[in-house]
This record gives structure tokens, sequence and C-alpha cells, in this order.
């Protein structure tokens, strides 16, 4: 009787479950039609699953003291072209508002920049051995999906602001003048630095020589959706597949994980090593 | 880290990085007893940089009371409580550090000792204007002087620390200090907005702009300095309490330099919260009528002599000239001479670019004006 019941309530927690997957020890990569950056897309339910145990960053300053986020459930899948990745990492709170002391989730996920046996340090790399890094943020995510950009309403919705030099009147019906006033007001976008603002993805395609080093790469072309679950966050970032990669030929992947309501940023961070990718 | 030399420590000090002085540094004596807390400064200063989006909330200048008033909330004594030990003591006719600094008490996993304003913090920047450290029994300030409560103003402007906290605090060096005049800049190319900065500086005049989403600070108008202009914050100061310049090292100090005068050889004016360890390069002449008890945490051990010689000034026929010449002019005085009962402000080849008499004439106007046949009453 007792059997039958424990057997019943293990159907009822599997069912409710979704299925349960054993994880791999590696990164398998399923083979399908199309890549999607749906993080709630049917097809990733029969890929096979890894779970990446996280560490905190530890090799330079600032660092996070006290680990957060234990750990990274991944899961890939290509065309041929594409790569996406699935990173589902567990965080009660969603933090996408920038602002002092107002960080944000993100995470990302790095590649070699060449497959070679001797692979570059696991943390950004080292010099002459570039690693390719995708970075996906949680402001970003909400910008895309259409939260207003430039309006400090957005942020401090009871914020009143007279005038904006920028927005002067004599400026109106010149949007030449108006473009050159609002980056002479903005430093960083006029020099190109585009961390905050209008944007058409929530990823950006970097690449690092080591730690500091981290560059935005000459285009971004990876793309990308999070989504906010119960639990976490869900997010698929889709990047070229990294050249050379064969059923033959594996490579390595490694992931990092920002929880904002830990302070993490920048260099404090939650990090896997290289994990061996696999294409079955 | 490295080993440096802080000559406001009277010794050696570790730092993030080895000592690399600029060729010349930019620096400034603010005089705290003229400052008259207009905000023309901080008006100034905002209407030139800092008038876009996400920068609302930013003042690279800004002028608060003391002792209640702070910009963000509690800037100084959040670090003042972290900050242990804080002793000064004289070795070897040398006053000399005892306690430690941000840098040598940086916890496990931190570049610096510091904390993060939350956007709260910025949002009173007039807190505790005008309010006194105590009580005044009633009528007190009508019957003159009395001693029972001060407050004084404080100008603040991001100080281009020789041993910057901000550039320590960075990560991905984005931060620089120019070798051509020490002024720190933050690379707005190179910024990715973590904030470590805005955290490390004791002095929190860095700034997240959660727009741009980078952080940026005083640039001490270096389009102005690389033309021999003072910042705007200098020029359009009501209360001439501002002079900008170059300072040397103690051992370098010339006496024609206005802030060399000034810092080194009259010891009138003091680096805030020296005690830091960043080698600020705004130096504060004290306020006078502020027990010295309070100041001396503020302004270091030099306290005591700097209001000594301040009160002094009036029979200090040079002292007064120079003091002056703060205000006189839009440009840079790097030399100085008094000449009789004038000073000259001269640019760095001698050429004179401002004469000041140190003593205007007094006229004593009779209340009844004999020509217009009327009684006029002065203004106390
Ligand atoms: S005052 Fe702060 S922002 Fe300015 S140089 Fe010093 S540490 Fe950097
Ligand atoms: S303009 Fe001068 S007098 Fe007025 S608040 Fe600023 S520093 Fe003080």
């Amino acid at each position: 009787m007792r059997l039958l019941i424990f057997l019943i309530l293990l159907t009822l927690l599997v069912s409710a479950c979704g299925h349960v997957q054993t994880p791999t020890a590696e990164l398998n990569v399923a083979q399908v039609k199309e890549v999607t950056t749906d993080p709630d897309a049917a097809v990733w339910r029969d890929v096979p699953l890894h779970i990446s145990k996280m560490i905190p960053q530890d090799l330079v300053d600032p660092r996070v003291m006290e680990p957060s986020t234990s750990e990274v459930q991944v899961k890939a899948i290509t065309d041929g072209t594409q790569i996406a990745f699935r990173l589902e990492w567990i965080d009660p709170t969603q933090n996408d508002v920038p602002g002092p002391k107002h960080f944000l989730d993100g995470c990302a996920v790095q590649i070699p920049a060449r497959i070679d046996p001797n692979v570059p340090a696991p943390q950004m790399g080292e010099a002459g051995k570039t690693v390719e890094i995708a970075f996906w943020r949680a402001d970003w995510q909400a910008i895309v999906d259409g939260r207003a950009t430039d309006d400090i309403r957005t942020i401090y919705p009871n914020a009143t602001v007279d005038h904006y030099p920028s927005q002067a009147r004599s400026l109106e019906g010149n949007p030449q003048a108006l473009a050159e006033a609002a980056a002479r007001y903005s430093p960083a976008r006029a020099v190109g630095n585009r961390r905050g603002g209008p944007r058409e993805q929530p990823v950006e395609d970097m690449l690092a020589e080591g730690p500091g080093t981290l560059s935005p790469a000459a285009d971004t072309t990876s793309k990308g959706k999070g989504i906010k679950t119960k639990t976490g966050w869900s997010v698929v970032i889709a990047r070229q597949v990294p050249a050379g990669f064969s059923p033959g030929t594996p490579t390595q992947s490694a992931f990092a994980v920002w929880e904002a309501a830990h302070g993490e940023v920048g260099a404090r961070k939650m990090r896997t090593g290289w994990v061996p990718m696999i294409l079955k | 880290m490295a080993r440096v030399n802080n000559w406001q420590l009277g010794r050696e000090m570790s730092y993030w990085y080895p000592e690399s002085r600029p060729e010349k540094q930019f620096a400034a004596v603010f005089d705290t007893n003229k400052c008259i807390a207009c905000q023309t400064c901080t008006l100034a200063c905002k209407t030139t940089w800092t008038s876009g989006k996400g920068q609302e909330y930013m003042l690279w200048n800004n002028v608060e009371t003391k002792p209640y008033g702070f910009y963000p909330l509690a800037w100084d004594l959040n670090l003042l409580e972290m900050l242990d030990g804080q002793q000064w003591s004289e070795r070897d006719g040398k006053t000399v550090y005892e306690g430690s600094t941000i840098f040598e008490s940086a916890p496990a996993g931190e570049r610096v000792l510091g904390w993060r304003p939350s956007d709260e913090d910025y949002a009173y920047p007039n807190v505790g204007e005008d309010d006194c450290s105590g009580g005044v029994d009633g009528g007190a300030s009508l019957e003159g002087t009395h001693d029972m409560a001060w407050f004084y103003y404080l100008a603040r402007i991001c100080n281009h620390c020789t041993y910057p906290a901000c550039l320590a605090s960075c990560p991905r060096g984005s931060i620089y200090k120019r070798p051509e005049d020490g002024i720190v800049l933050v690379d707005q190319g190179r910024c990715r907005g973590y904030q470590e900065c805005v955290r490390g500086c004791p002095y929190k005049k860095v700034f997240f702009n959660p727009i741009t989403s980078t952080s940026e600070k005083c640039i001490a108008c270096f389009p102005k300095i690389e033309q021999g202009l003072a910042p705007q914050c200098f020029e359009n100061c009501i209360g001439k309490i501002r002079m900008a310049g170059f300072l040397n090292t103690p051992d370098k100090a010339q006496a024609d330099n206005p802030l060399d005068y000034l810092v080194h050889i009259k010891k009138v004016a003091l680096p805030l919260f020296p005690q830091f360890g960043l080698e600020p390069n705004v130096y504060y002449i004290p306020p006078i009528h502020v027990p010295t008890t309070f100041t001396r945490q503020m302004f270091g051990p030099g306290v005591d002599k700097a209001v000594e010689v301040y009160r002094n000034a009036p029979n200090d026929p040079d002292l007064t000239s120079l003091l002056g010449l703060f205000g006189s002019t839009a440009q840079i005085t790097r030399r100085w001479k008094r000449v009789g009962d004038k000073a000259i402000g001269m640019d760095e080849h001698g050429k004179e670019l401002v004469s000041v008499p140190f003593r205007e004439p007094v006229h004593i106007r009779p209340a009844y004006d004999k020509l217009y046949q009327i009684t006029r009453t002065n203004c106390p």
C-alpha cells in the first residue's frame, strides 16, 4: 500500500515538473532544424540538460565573498549556423532598472575564439588567447520588450524636469541640431558607448583577453531573449556556431550569472569553469 | 599594492598602482570663511556640464552646511565610522598619520574601503542647510558673537586626487589621471557602469548616469584649463572664495606660486580628510569660528596653526594681498607678487594678468548729505 502511494505521488510529481532529465556532465548540443530565442519553445523539452556548478569569480578584486547563485541549468541547440544556449537559474528578484546602487540581473556565455586543445584561461581568457562572450542584461531585455528609454520617468516615475538644453525650443524642427545637442549632453553615447538607451537586442557580443580587457566586438550579431520565471530567469542567447565546431571537434563553453540583488556587477559575479561542449 | 609617498600623511602608504605624479597637478584653495552658500558655483557647473538626461540628480559641485549638511547623505560620516583609529602623532619633528587609509583597510575581496550611496541618499542635496551645530539661547545672536553654536559652508568638487580611489577601484582601468595636469577623468568609451568608482570615492564625487549606464564626474573644466582659464565654479564664485592653479610637492614649493604659498609655505590651506589617503588636491582654509575639535578631523592636524595664520592675516601683508587675488580674474594665476599695497597676479611667464589693491580705500560718508539735504541710513 505504502509503495503504491509513493508511486502515485512520484508520478504526480514527475508530471507536475514536466519531465525529469538526468543531467549530463558535458554540454551536449542538440541538432535542430531552426534555432529559437524563445526560452519557452517546445524544442527545448528533450534537449539534453547540463547543470553547471557556479563559484565566485576569484581571480581579481573586487569579487563576491559570499557565493550566491549555486548552479545554472544549460541546454544548447544548433541548426549548423547558429547555436542557442538556454540558461536558467534561481533568482527571486527581478532587477532590470539601473540607478545608483541598483544593478542589473544578467548572464553570459563564453567560448574560446579558436578551437585549440590549449584552451584559454577560463576566467575571461588570457593574452593571445581570446575568448568570445555574449552577454545578456535584464534592463536591455526590458528596453527590447518596450520600456521607454531616455526618459528619467521610466526610472523615477515622479521625477519632474524643468528643461533639457538638448530639447531647447530653438532646436525644434531641426533634427540634426537636436541630435548634436543630445550627444553633447550624453558623452558616453557621443563616443559610441551604448550601455544604455535604445537597442534591438538584449545581448551584446564582446571579446576578452583576460580580466579587465573586456571590449565590445566589432559588431553584435548575437540575439537573445530573457523571461522572468516564478523562481528565476530563463534566458536564451543565440550566436554564431564557433568556427570548426563539429561532431569530431568539440570545444568549450563557460557561463556567468550576475544576481543584482546580491550586489553583483562586473567582476562581482558567479561563474563556471570550462564545460566541454559536444555536438552529437 | 605598491608603496607610494603621501606627503599629507607624512609617510608612505599602500596604493593600487606605483607613484606616478603628473607633470603638474591641478589644485585649488577654497576659503571657507568667505563662502555664502549662494550655490552660484553649483549652478555654473550644472548648466555647463550636467543638464543632460540621467544627470538630473548630479551635482559635480555642491555646497553643504556643516555639520549637518551632506550630499549625498552622510557621505563623510559613513566612511569615518568605518575607518578605525584615525590618530596622528609627532615623529622626528614630522606629523605622521598613524591610522590606516582606505587603501590600507580594504576588506578581503575589495580594492578600497568604501560604501555605496543609494538613490535616496542623493535626494536631499540641501539637507541641514544653515542648521547650527547646537541651540542658541534666546537673544544671544543679537548681543554679538557667541560661541554656543556654529555652522559653515563647505563647497566641494572632485579633488583630482594624487591617489584617486575612483581610479584604483575600477577593475577595467576606465579611469585615468592626465599626465599633463593631473585631472582625473572617466573614459566614457571604456566605462561599463559597474559603479565601483562610486563606491570607492570617499568624497562621493563620481556619479552613475542611469540613462547612459556609465559613471560621470567633475572634469575640472579641462577645456578651460587647457586655455589657462579657471573652471566655471571658480570664475562664477560670488564670494571669491576660490583660487585655481597647480601645486608642487612640498620639497619643490615655490613662494611665487599662489597655491604653494598657501599650502606649503603658510600652511593656511589644508586637505579635506587627508586620513583617507588620497592626497586630495582641493585645499581649504578652515573656518576660523568653528571649534578645532571638529575641524581637526575634517582638515587634519594642521588646523589650529592654519586658523592662527589666517587670524593674523591683517598683520601679514603678503598673505592679505594674496587672499585679495582670489576670484580677481578668470585666468589661472600661476605666479604672484606683492608690490606695495597691491597684489599682482601673473601667468606662468610672469606677464601681469591682474593687479588688486589689498586694502580698498575707505570712505566714511556722513549720514546727512548736505548737497541733497537728505539723511541716508546704511544697512549694517
Ligand atoms: S575626489 Fe573622488 S572622484 Fe575625484 S579623483 Fe578623488 S577619488 Fe576620484
Ligand atoms: S559661488 Fe562661491 S560663495 Fe557661492 S556657494 Fe559657491 S563657493 Fe560659496
